[in-house]
C-alpha cells in the first residue's frame, strides 16, 4: 500500500524540489508504487491556503510523511511548519536550510534591521525599514526547522543530493531504516594526500588549483594541501554517488561545506579552525572566517559582532 | 551575596593536576569557584568543550598545561598555545568576552603557581560579572 505523503517549502528557494525531481526516471516506480503525493504547493497545483490564497486556516492533508525544505524566517513559515508536524506521522527536513539554516541564515551574523539594511536599503533604492504591513512578521532571526518543532530525518545538502532523497523515501516507504553516509567529505574523497606540513597559509580559491582537466581527479593534488581553503574536514559526505569523489572537488573546486557538519551538532567554523590551528596553519589567514558557517549559521551558532561595552578603568 | 563565578580549569594529568594534588596535601589555599576537569593533555581540550563550558553555565574557562617544552607528548602543548590564540579570537564570533578564557603553563611542583593562576582568574572573572550573551543560543 503506498504510504501519503505532503510536501511543503518555508524560507526556500526550491533547489530541493528541482533535487526531487532530479531523482529522475526512479521517482516514476517511487510515485506509482511506494509515494501517495497528496500536497506539494510547488510541485503540484494544490496549495495550503486554498487554490488562490482565499483561505483564512492553514489546511494540510493528513499524511504519513511530511518533507519540509527551507529554514523557519517568519511567522508564516512557522505556522506552516508546526501544521506540518501536526499532521504528519514523519516528518523530514530536507536540505540545508531545513537541517541548519543554509545560506539565509547568514543573516543571523548581522541581525535582521543591519540585514535588511544592507540588502534592500542600498544609495540605490529607496530607504526602507522592515516592512510590517501585508507580509508575515519576521523573527528575530533564521531558524532550522529542528529549532521549533521536533524532526524525524535530517537530509541536507543544497542541494540534497537525489539518490539520498530516493533511498530515504524508499526506506520509509518499505519501513526500514535509510542507509545515509555518516563521514566527512575529506573521507570520501580520492585526491592525492601527499603529506601536510608544506602549507602554513589557506588561500581563497581565486587561482585554478593546480590539475590536469584530462587526468582523473585521483591525479589531482589534496586542495588543502595545495592551500586552498577547502572545508572537507568538516563537511558531511553525501554531495556525490558512493564511490565517486566529492562533487565540487571532482571538477577541482574546494568543498564549500554545503552539506552542513559532519556531526549534527558540529560547528563547522570552529571544527575547521580548530584543524587550521593545530596543524600549525595560520588560522589568520582565513579571510572572513564567519562565512565558514554560511551553510550552518542556525541554532544560534553566527551571532551578531559583540560590542564591547566600554569598561571603566581605575 | 555577591557573584560568585563557576570556573572550570582543563589540567592535564602529568603537570597540573599533580600541582593540584600537590597544593591539596601541601594545604595551600585557593578560591572554591575553580572546578577541576583532569584531562590527558592540554592539547587534547578542543575548542568546543571551551565553548560548551561557557555555553552551559560557567563564567570563565582555564586550560593549564606543562611548561613549553616539557610536554608528556612532546608537543602538546604547543598544540594547545596554538589553538589558544584561535579561541581567544573566536569568542568574540560567539559572543563571549575573550578575558573569560586563558591558558597557563604549570609544572607538578608548582602548587603555589596553580593556586596563583586560579586566584588571578577568579577575581578577573569576578570583576566581570556573570555571561551576559547579547544573543544567547536557543532563544
Amino acid at each position: 500500500m503506498a504510504v501519503r505523503a505532503v510536501l511543503e517549502w518555508l524560507n526556500s528557494c526550491s533547489g530541493c524540489e528541482i533535487a526531487i525531481l532530479n531523482i529522475g526516471e526512479a521517482l516514476i516506480p517511487l510515485v506509482s508504487e511506494h509515494l501517495d503525493i497528496v500536497h506539494a504547493p510547488i510541485l503540484m497545483d494544490h496549495k495550503c491556503l486554498g487554490q488562490c490564497g482565499e483561505g483564512s486556516e492553514i489546511e494540510i492533508p493528513e499524511a504519513d510523511i511530511g518533507i519540509v525544505s527551507g529554514g523557519v524566517a517568519n511567522t508564516e513559515h512557522l505556522e506552516v511548519l508546526l501544521a506540518m508536524r501536526e499532521k504528519c506521522r514523519l516528518l523530514i527536513a530536507l536540505g540545508t536550510c531545513a537541517t541548519h539554516g543554509g545560506i539565509p541564515a547568514l543573516m543571523n551574523g548581522q541581525g535582521l534591521g543591519e540585514g535588511i539594511k544592507g540588502v534592500f536599503a542600498t544609495s540605490g533604492t529607496d530607504p526602507c525599514s522592515v516592512p510590517d504591513v501585508g507580509v508575515p512578521a519576521a523573527l528575530d532571526r533564521v531558524y532550522a526547522c529542528d529549532e521549533k518543532v521536533r524532526i524525524d530525518l535530517f537530509l541536507p545538502g543544497c542541494p540534497p543530493n537525489p539518490a539520498l532523497i530516493a533511498e530515504v523515501l524508499t526506506a520509509v516507504a518499505q519501513g526500514r531504516d535509510p542507509v545515509q553516509p555518516g563521514k566527512s567529505v575529506c573521507d570520501t574523497c580520492q585526491v592525492l594526500r601527499e603529506g601536510k606540513g608544506a602549507v602554513s597559509k589557506v588561500r581563497r580559491f581565486l587561482v585554478n588549483a593546480d590539475y590536469n582537466a584530462e587526468e582523473p581527479v585521483q591525479r589531482m593534488r589534496c586542495l588543502l594541501e595545495q592551500g586552498f581553503m577547502c572545508m572537507g574536514p568538516v563537511t558531511a559526505a553525501g554531495c556525490a554517488a558512493a564511490g565517486l569523489p566529492p562533487s565540487c572537488i571532482r571538477v577541482g573546486v574546494p568543498c564549500r561545506g554545503c552539506f552542513g557538519p559532519v556531526r549534527r551538532d558540529g560547528n563547522q567554523m570552529l571544527d575547521m579552525m580548530n584543524a587550521l590551528a593545530s596543524n600549525g596553519i595560520d588560522f589568520k589567514s582565513v579571510v572572513d572566517r564567519r562565512s565558514l558557517l554560511r551553510f550552518s549559521g542556525a541554532h544560534g551558532l553566527l551571532r551578531q559582532i559583540r560590542t564591547r561595552p566600554v569598561r571603566e578603568r581605575g | 551575596m555577591g557573584f560568585e563565578p563557576k570556573i572550570i580549569a582543563f589540567c592535564c594529568n602529568w603537570c597540573s593536576y599533580a600541582a593540584a594534588d600537590l597544593a591539596g596535601t601541601s594545604r595551600i589555599q585557593y578560591p572554591h569557584n575553580v572546578r577541576i576537569i583532569r584531562v590527558m593533555c592540554s592539547g587534547m581540550v578542543h575548542p568546543e568543550l571551551v565553548l560548551d563550558a561557557l555555553s552551559h553555565g560557567a563564567d570563565g574557562v582555564m586550560v593549564i598545561g606543562c611548561h613549553l617544552g616539557e610536554c608528556h607528548y612532546q608537543d602538546g602543548n604547543h598544540k594547545a598555545l596554538a589553538r589558544s590564540d584561535m579561541i581567544t579570537e573566536l569568542l568574540d564570533d560567539m559572543g563571549y568576552e575573550n578575558e573569560r578564557y586563558s591558558i597557563s603553563w604549570v609544572s607538578s611542583s608548582e602548587p603555589d603557581r596553580l593556586a596563583r593562576a586560579f586566584t588571578n582568574m577568579t577575581e578577573r572573572i569576578r570583576k566581570m560579572g556573570p555571561v551576559d550573551l547579547q544573543n544567547p543560543a536557543g532563544q
